[in-house]
């Protein structure tokens, strides 16, 4: 007897039915969700469970790793891990995740795309679970992420106002000091009254050493810029319209920038890029939104208007003395953006129970000191905001600044719930004018048309 | 000119010299043996097109239950400007393209075959563009484009704008998208020429052609099999040309002068309204010209391609 015949028989139908039992099996674990990525969230059932974060900062992140260790310390039953995404994909995949099952429990969200998540019901109502810490976030964030009286996330940064950079070294090489930043105004159109732009003319040197207000100035061969001038939504011409006394959206959502007071804001900072040269062409900034903070650390740009959001970015970043003035004041006084996020728990959680008690860590201010602690970010929670002001003052910075402004008069962040279609809609209109190819007038005509028009779907 | 003919397989052999019976039988195991790949063709190819059929045909944000809406998608797609603008774009780029990145192919594969020494250093360094990742690719030549602090820009001691002006955005782009896949027509127009048999070229060399007799009578003609797959293949990749044209122009360029089809269609689909309905509607457009842009090569070549080379 062989070998062969001694080996149990085995028909063709056993083989064909293997196969193409075999082949249905491959398939269906190709498409299931397991087979693509680890499940996100954790079952009550199993002794560890698993809360996922998403956010894009990334020094939040390590602050978060931080305040997730003392978190599982205390509750071993939770593993938190994080999730970082960059912001210029962020709000693409996490709708895109929503979508298809696969975010995380908990993700940051702010105030510009929240809508949609809330219109579709993606998020966590902010219920009676947490009504013991409401009392410990600061009032504005509640207010912001507040609709019908119901909150749909937990208050984690909290921007203050916007205010400017200077690099002390290019200021004192231009013959000024600190205290000549302190109180400047802009005045629309340029000229009597105007004491910024000769500020930034005496700050602005071309490639042959002429400043932006001697003769022979060149501004297309530059040396160094002295501002940041760009199209900037939080960092700058939110900022000019509302110190023009303008609104860029009125509470339901309509955009109203196209106005006096917006015309003579963009015209003043589209003057300053193109006409005055006394900031980067907008070549170099329409798409690379992180232009103007990188050529500030590289000690090319002198005042570099920005938020608390880049505090820290600067002082690691920055080898040269640095300090921090206010903005400039405009025909309406000094008026700024004042932003918040939120942390939001996702509906589709598989555990709500666990995300929820990572919520209101988070939402608690030992949760939320971490942020602070390595001064990543000014919490939202009140209770934590100390450990923001220690770390600073140990590093002898005083970013009280930011504070000081978002007590002042503000301009409302951008919000809608087709926001993100609306700013598509809007930029090409915006890099023309900004590029200056495009008059300031007609380029807001056609941006506000085009942005009120996907606003509403 | 004599060649010698190559043995032709007998009339037994071709016709597979086995019983029709035997055929039948052998059926079931030939669908057995398929069944993997065509359950793999089912899941990942024939039921993604019959669902973008189905959001075509619907109004979709990825949040919102899809909502069934007819031929709402298509008319609002075929009457709004954009979708011509895009395909009048995307016609250009492959107008610039395809006949230089196969002319830079076709010569750079002639230089290659020579033998020349150190052949196989511009070998592999020609292919190094095609085998790195697009993106990371647009990365590296936006910052070669930058107007301040751009490689190119320092090098020719120039202000220009690369990226930003609208006569220049688009050529820029297909300049970069040739050098990255020119080292793939050479590839396939270095085996294509490894493949005309050499006795045919002795022929021809003792019959008197020179060299560049030789290259159109008989090099060209025998690489009619390899110019049409390079030109069907590169004609799809340039109608479907997206990660490098969107690291460099990332929301279709100034003035929209890089708003290629493939682009149009994301920006449509993840950027802002996230109109899925819409995209899906340009997708099976794009889908349809591919299908009667290469029917058309294929009428094309159908007369003038010889697979005999002997």
């Amino acid at each position: 007897m062989s070998a062969r015949s001694a080996a149990p028989a085995i028909s063709r139908r056993t083989v064909l039915g293997s196969a193409v039992g075999l082949g249905a099996a491959a398939t269906v674990a190709g498409c299931s969700p397991a087979a693509q990525q680890e499940a996100p969230t954790g079952g009550a059932s199993g002794t560890t469970r698993t809360v996922t974060v998403r956010l894009w900062d990334e020094q939040v992140e390590k602050a978060y790793r931080a305040s997730f260790d003392a978190f599982t310390a205390k509750n071993p039953d939770i593993r938190v891990e994080t999730t970082l995404v960059a912001y210029a994909d962020y709000f693409t995949k996490l709708r895109t995740d929503v979508a298809g099952g696969n975010a995380e429990d908990l993700f940051w969200v702010n105030g510009s795309y929240i809508q949609p998540y809330i219109d579709n019901g993606n998020l966590m109502e902010i219920g009676a679970d947490f009504d013991a810490q409401r009392g410990e976030w600061i009032q504005p964030a509640v207010e912001q992420y507040t609709r019908d009286g119901v909150l749909w996330g937990v208050p984690q940064l909290t921007d203050g106002g916007i205010a400017i950079y200077y690099n002390a070294e290019l200021v004192e090489a231009a013959g000024l000091t600190p205290q000549d930043l302190t109180d400047l105004t802009w005045v629309p159109g340029g000229g009597s009254g105007d004491t910024f732009l000769p500020v930034l003319q005496q700050l602005t040197e071309d490639a042959s050493g002429r400043r932006g207000d001697e003769s022979g100035f060149d501004g297309t061969k530059p040396g160094t810029w002295g501002y940041s001038a760009a199209q900037d939504l939080q960092g700058i011409y939110y900022n000019f319209v509302g110190s023009a006394g303008g609104a860029f959206q009125q509470p339901d959502g309509t955009f109203v920038f196209d106005s006096p007071e917006g015309r003579d804001a963009f015209g003043y900072v589209v003057d300053l890029i193109n006409t005055h040269r006394v900031a980067p062409a907008a070549s170099n900034t329409n798409d690379n939104g992180d232009f103007t903070r990188d050529q500030f650390l590289q000690g090319k740009i002198a005042l570099f208007q920005s938020g608390i959001y880049n505090l820290k970015n600067v002082a690691d970043g920055a080898d040269f003395e640095w300090g921090i003035v206010p903005i400039p004041a405009g025909p309406a006084g000094r008026v700024s953006v004042v932003n918040n996020i939120v942390v939001a728990g996702n509906a589709a959680t598989a555990d709500r129970e666990a995300t929820t008690r990572v919520l209101q860590w988070l939402g608690s201010a030992e949760g939320a000191s971490y942020i602070g602690a390595e001064g990543a970010a000014l919490p939202a929670v009140t209770g934590a905001q100390q450990a923001f002001s220690d770390y600073w003052a140990e590093q002898d910075v005083d970013p009280g600044q930011f504070a000081e402004q978002g007590q002042l008069p503000s301009i409302s962040a951008p919000t809608g719930q087709n926001y993100g279609a609306a700013l598509t809609a809007w930029k090409p209109f915006f890099d023309e004018m900004f590029l200056g190819r495009t008059p300031v007038d007609e380029a807001l005509a056609e941006a506000q048309a085009a942005a009120n028009e996907a606003i509403n779907g | 000119m004599t060649v010698p003919s190559l043995p032709r397989p007998s009339a037994a052999v071709r016709a597979g010299g086995r019983p029709r019976r035997r055929l039948r039988g052998d059926a079931p195991a030939a669908w057995a043996l398929l069944a993997p790949s065509l359950a793999g063709i089912l899941a990942f190819l024939v039921l993604p097109i019959l669902v973008v059929v189905w959001l075509s045909l619907s109004r979709w944000d990825l949040l919102s239950p899809i909502r069934f809406v007819g031929l709402d998608n298509w008319v609002e797609v075929l009457t709004d400007g954009r979708l011509g603008h895009s395909l009048l774009v995307t016609v250009l780029f492959v107008l610039m393209v395809i006949p230089l990145q196969t002319a830079l192919g076709l010569a750079m594969a002639l230089l290659l075959s020579r033998g020349l020494p150190g052949s196989w250093f511009f070998r592999v360094v020609y292919v190094v563009p095609w085998i790195c990742a697009p993106l990371a690719l647009g990365v590296v030549w936006r910052w070669i484009f930058s107007p301040y602090g751009g490689a190119l820009n320092a090098l020719l001691g120039t202000d220009v704008e690369w990226l930003s002006d609208p006569d220049l955005a688009l050529p820029v782009v297909a300049a970069v998208s040739i050098w990255s896949q020119v080292g793939y027509t050479t590839l396939f127009f270095m085996a294509g020429l490894a493949g005309i048999p050499t006795q045919v070229l002795e022929a021809a060399a003792l019959d008197g052609a020179g060299a560049w007799s030789t290259f159109w009578r008989i090099k060209l003609p025998l690489l009619g099999p390899t110019t049409f797959f390079v030109l069907v293949t590169g004609v799809i990749a340039s109608f479907q040309a997206f990660d490098q044209i969107y690291a460099l122009t990332p929301n279709g360029g100034p003035q929209g002068a890089t708003d290629v089809i493939a682009t149009r269609i994301y920006l449509e689909a993840f950027q802002g309204g996230f109109n899925l309905g819409g995209a899906s509607v340009m997708a099976l457009v794009l889908f349809a010209v591919l299908v009667v842009v290469t029917l058309l090569q294929q009428r094309f070549f159908a007369g003038r391609v010889t697979y005999d080379l002997s």
